[in-house]
């Protein structure tokens, strides 16, 4: 436990203190945000202009737990490995999961303050939500799929881009191109009929598009994504990357060479 | 690669192994430190493999690893939770350790903020833990001043003291002659093995004769070759180094035959050699590129 809570504890503080880190999962979402908030909704009925607020607090907040899992984990452990400090693990009597698990703890901790001050400029630019507490909690839910998928994105990055920079542009880049060609950034209805196809499938737009349909409605969402076969696809892709990420995660970086 | 090692260090030992980069140095320490594997051969650490004697080894790679956006307090914390310390244990403990290493009032400050020796000298702390028993160093002076480094030594005076056995991996001849044994090692071998002084004594390097001139040219190489005993000049940024038995002797007379040339002697010093000149006598390579 002790260990767990030791990486746990440093992750938190990592991500806490690195300014890049600090833009990407929090500035940046929180900018678009304001954008999105007073720019966007320009044209828009006045009496959806709060949901549409809703719908874009959302999606920034997916973004800023996809960043944080796939663009700050990696690079966190690119640099533990440039930096010589896995090296340093492994001549320790540590569990290799036991760091996998503070370091997952550690950004889901993370993930959550940056989720919350997303959310809070949300509210306080004037965004609603049309939901009851169960559906707050189906969010909730779906924002943990979204933090799940994108650890296992990030570990897979993390374990076969072996720098520091390299693991923190593939992982932005990934977060960027996925999120704009998945509807996170434009209304779903908008995206060609393939990019919709894709859009089901990428577990972190799907769960996007899910909390969207839980907090603020079908019409906001674009589809009806609570189907079982859509949740149970975006639960299994989540968990499966999650998966994967971390079997190769504990093979590949922690393996003697 | 590594080929035939056939090392054994003693409980307590200071042991420096000294080579030039891509000797195989770090790769020996990793497979020690259980952070590599053998592709044949065995690493027994009192009777046990690297894997199953983790509590006993501290390692402290070469690389600057500690974090430097967390304090140095905090980077010990972390070393010492993982370690299986926790609450006041691990915080006394921690403090006593930062007092140790001469970093208490600078405890609270980020590594971001540190010197490469106060950085250093964390970082030795991180592997000196209760329960080790053997503290692997990897080119741990890489980058420290002067000053620095022998603050550094002053540290591992002290863990000297203790029951500590001291694997020291460098390519620097000072570093190492600090060892109660050094090992020099090229092209993945241990090529010769002793006390520091047995080594000088064993390669026949009497004094060492170091010269420098305004201009390097052949014509001064070739008049230096006749002053050194085995004929052979090396020749470094700043001059050219010869090796004699006779270095007071023949000093006024080196600098006259240059001078006679027209070659102006800016420098020159007679000196005992060095772990360095016996590498060089031996392997007629330089342990380091650039002197």
């Amino acid at each position: 436990m002790s260990q767990i809570a030791a990486a746990s504890s440093r992750t938190i503080k990592e991500f806490l203190r690195e300014r890049p880190v600090l833009f990407w999962t929090i500035a940046w979402p929180i900018i678009w945000v304001l954008i999105g908030s007073f720019v966007f909704v320009s044209g828009a009925p006045k009496e959806i202009v709060p949901y549409l607020r809703g719908a874009t607090t959302i999606a920034m907040m997916v973004f800023a737990l996809m960043i944080a899992g796939v663009a700050n984990l990696p690079s966190n452990i690119a640099s533990d490995r440039e930096h010589g400090l896995l090296a340093k693990l492994m001549s320790m009597p540590i569990s290799p999961w036991k760091d996998f698990t503070g370091r997952l703890l550690g950004l889901v901790a993370f993930s959550c303050i940056a989720a919350a001050l997303v959310t809070a400029v949300g509210l306080a630019c004037g965004a609603r939500f049309s939901s009851t507490g169960i559906n707050v909690l189906q969010a909730v839910g779906f924002l943990l799929l979204v933090i799940c998928a994108s650890a296992g994105i990030g570990l897979l990055v993390g374990t076969f881009i072996k720098h520091v920079h390299g693991a923190v542009m593939t992982g932005v880049g990934i977060s960027v191109i996925t999120a704009a060609v998945s509807g996170m950034f434009m209304p779903y209805s908008a995206l060609p009929s393939s990019l919709q196809q894709f859009a089901r499938l990428y577990p972190v737009a799907s769960a996007n598009s899910s909390a969207t349909y839980a907090l603020l409605g079908e019409e906001m969402a674009g589809y009806n994504p609570l189907a079982a076969s859509q949740i149970g696809l975006t639960a299994g892709l989540s968990v499966f990357l999650l998966v994967l990420g971390t079997i190769l995660y504990s093979r590949f970086c922690w393996r003697m060479e | 690669m590594l080929k035939g090692i056939n090392l054994k260090v003693d409980e307590g030992e200071f042991y420096a192994l000294m080579g030039p980069n891509g000797s195989g140095k770090t790769t020996l320490a990793a497979i020690i430190a259980s952070v590599r594997m053998p592709t044949s051969g065995s690493v027994a650490i009192y009777g046990r493999e690297p894997g199953q004697a983790k509590e006993w080894i501290g390692y402290v790679p070469q690389e600057n690893f500690s974090s430097p956006n967390l304090t140095g307090r905090e980077n010990l914390m972390y070393v010492a939770n993982l370690l299986g310390y926790s609450g006041s244990q691990a915080g006394n403990l921690v403090s006593e350790m930062l007092g140790w290493i001469g970093l208490t009032a600078d405890a609270d400050k980020r590594v971001s903020k540190y010197s490469g020796g106060m950085r250093k000298r964390l970082e030795v702390a991180t592997a000196l833990f209760p329960g080790v028993r053997i503290l692997i160093l990897d080119e741990p002076t890489t980058g420290l001043d002067p000053a620095a480094r022998r603050t550094f030594f002053g540290l591992i005076e002290q863990i000297k003291g203790e029951k500590t056995t001291i694997f020291l991996i460098t390519h620097i001849g000072a570093d190492a002659e600090l060892a109660s044994r050094v090992g020099l090692m090229d092209e993945g071998e241990i090529i010769a093995e002793d006390t520091p002084e047995a080594l000088k004594r064993a390669h026949g390097l009497e004094d060492v004769i170091t010269v420098e001139t305004a201009a390097q040219s052949e014509k001064v190489a070739s008049i230096l070759r006749d002053f050194s005993d085995d004929r052979r000049v090396l020749e470094t940024e700043a001059g050219y180094r010869i090796f004699s038995r006779n270095g007071d002797k023949v000093l006024a007379e080196v600098v006259r035959s240059l001078d006679r040339v027209g070659h102006k002697v800016t420098r020159i010093e007679v000196a005992k050699p060095s772990l360095e000149d016996v590498f060089f006598r031996l392997t007629q390579k330089m342990v380091r590129e650039v002197e």
